[in-house]
């Protein structure tokens, strides 16, 4: 009788299990369609949270009081003006950049991230990108370093989060060391615990022209020039949120605005956001 | 530094009388869970000095790699600390007494929980104990911080949870169980007689501890409870790993403002060492003294 019981018991957590399954699996299926839970979220709040960077002079670094500046502030600063709601910043680094997405946190971020087949599966990365930088390395001129296969078996320095650190390992055979910081990772290469320090050639780029890094060099051809993309939820990709932000980058690339914010800090020129400019340009005005 | 001595550590020992120390068959040293403050509490004017002089006499000594001088490094440092310290060291300070204040008042029940008569409360408060007493801190505040949620909705009302406060709670998990040991020790540290004594005087067990066990209790918990508050402190930075926003994570940020020279490294760490030194120091030294007073005469 007991025993009979418990049967009927489990029979019945079974059927309620399946029930509430099929109960789930029909509202992901919903959800595949747009809710735009996020975009609302941002309307009825009034303020958007946009994922930046703190360590990443100048797309997005302190000032000395604290604030976060840089181009890639200057596109969230843009993002919230034309949304009309407050914007609320949160510095993320590239190991979490993701994550906070993911969690909602963040409803958006801009962080320096290079566009990837991976990614483009965990976030919803925007078309059109936005910049683009080559993967490159300081070394030291005494070591003549030529091409990429000299760093096979060597060890190399790197910034942990970067996707070039498991490109160089699988491609070159390097053994990278990754390190949190990048004055970390300049100073192990001084110290020699590494024969280069592998970086976003831009970045390298400005260091060699600062004059401190005399006795070293940029020697390779930059590889996976790697264009950047900025990220909302991977739900809203094709909804109102990522459609609108798609709008927002074409427009900034068409109008040279994102070339104005280029000069205002600082940053090399680059050929990419020249030939888009060109590429999107009106073509009534050119007439 | 302090002005008056604490004896054995600092001064002449009290006592010249033989002291029995606890019996150990293979002959080990017994363990002492005030290793790390009995430690920073020894250093002395000197060691303390020679610290300021490696940090400011660094540049003297290191190899000049580059243009850029230690000297400026040094007055990019001076322009960065009140950011640093506002921003920064005080939330270290901040989780660390959010952190113990949990950690206390949860380590306090868990620890009166194992000295349960009823096994259904004794045995669980002892697994937990042991679970986080053995867990990585690290781990625990990985967990903490990706599991927990970044807002919770409480009626309406949206509470935003800081990822600082998630600090907090992961910090606060291993504070808890060793502070459950702590007042276990306390409990069984008191004589067992006295227990015997209330009885027989016709207190029921929860007078007996409340009014004559844990009052006696309470002194003794003081020292290795600062002593737990200053590893609590000095473990803060482990939150820079995470993203927190405390002194390690900022230093960085500053030093990525100041366009990554590795010749900010030793200001700026070192200022961060100095920091924490000047904070923990007093209270390695008070828990050191404070031991030495209320140690169980033998």
């Amino acid at each position: 009788m007991g025993m009979k019981r418990v049967k009927r018991a489990l029979k019945n957590t079974v059927a309620a299990t399946v029930a509430f399954a099929f109960a789930a699996s029909s509202t992901a299926a919903l959800a595949a369609e747009c809710s735009n839970d996020t975009w609302n979220k941002v309307m009825e709040r009034g303020k958007i949270v946009v994922g930046v960077k703190a360590d990443y002079k100048p797309w997005g670094f302190r000032s000395e009081n604290g604030d976060l500046v840089g181009m890639e502030i200057d596109m969230a600063k843009k993002v919230a003006e034309i949304m009309g709601v407050e914007l609320e910043l949160v510095a993320v680094q590239s190991s979490n950049r993701m994550q906070f997405l993911e969690q909602g946190k963040t409803d958006m971020f801009i962080a320096t991230m290079s566009d990837r087949p991976d990614r483009r599966e965990i976030v919803g990365i925007i078309q059109p990108n936005y910049y683009t930088s080559g993967t490159n390395v300081l070394a030291p001129k005494a070591l003549g370093i030529s091409s990429w296969e000299d760093l096979r078996g060597k060890p190399v320095c790197g910034k942990q989060g970067a996707f070039y650190n498991k490109i160089v390992t699988e491609r070159y055979g390097a053994e990278v060391v990754a390190f949190t910081g990048n004055a970390e990772a300049k100073q192990a290469l001084r110290d020699r615990k590494c024969i280069a320090w592998v970086y976003d050639d831009s970045s390298i780029g400005s260091d060699l022209a600062s004059g401190n890094w005399d006795d070293f060099e940029m020697p390779l051809n930059s590889e996976d020039d790697n264009p950047w993309g900025l990220a909302v939820p991977l739900a809203e990709k094709n909804c109102i949120f990522g459609n609108f932000m798609s709008g927002v980058v074409f427009n900034m690339l068409q109008s040279g605005e994102l070339i104005e914010l280029e000069k205002k800090w600082g940053i090399q020129p680059t050929a990419f956001l020249a030939d888009k400019k060109d590429k999107y340009g009106d073509w009534l005005a050119n007439q | 530094m302090s002005a008056r001595p604490i004896p054995g550590i600092d001064g002449k020992a009290a006592t010249d009388l033989p002291v029995l120390k606890p019996f150990d068959p293979q002959g080990r040293a017994a363990h002492d869970p005030y290793m790390l403050t009995r430690m920073v509490a020894r250093l002395n004017a000197w060691h303390v000095l020679t610290l300021f002089a490696v940090i400011a006499l660094w540049p003297a000594v290191a190899h000049a790699q580059s243009n850029y001088t230690y000297g400026e490094a040094f007055a990019a440092l001076w322009k960065w600390i009140p950011f640093v310290v506002q921003q920064g060291f005080l939330f270290n300070i901040l989780i660390s007494f959010f952190a113990m204040a949990i950690g206390t008042a949860a380590g306090a029940i868990l620890g009166l929980m194992q000295i349960s008569p009823s096994a259904f409360v004794r045995y669980p408060a002892a697994f937990i104990t042991q679970l986080f007493r053995n867990s990585p801190w690290l781990v625990l505040l990985f967990i903490v911080l990706l599991a927990f949620p970044f807002e919770i909705e409480i009626f309406g009302f949206i509470i935003p949870i800081p990822a600082w406060m998630k600090a907090v709670f992961g910090l606060s998990l291993p504070i808890m169980a060793n502070i459950a040991e702590v007042v276990r020790g306390a409990v069984q540290s008191v004589p067992s007689g006295q227990w015997e004594a209330s009885q027989s005087l016709g207190f029921s067990r929860r007078q007996t501890l409340w009014e004559i066990i844990l009052p006696q209790c309470f002194k003794r918990m003081i020292p290795p409870w600062m002593n737990w508050y200053a590893i609590l402190t000095m473990a803060t930075p482990l939150c820079s790993l995470l993203g927190v926003e405390e002194i390690v994570t900022l230093s960085r940020q500053a030093i990525e403002a100041e366009d990554n020279h590795p010749e900010l490294l030793v200001p700026f760490f070192g200022f961060a060492l100095l920091i924490f030194f000047a904070y923990c120091y007093p209270i390695a030294r008070w828990t050191i003294a404070l031991e030495r007073r209320f140690a169980v005469k033998l």
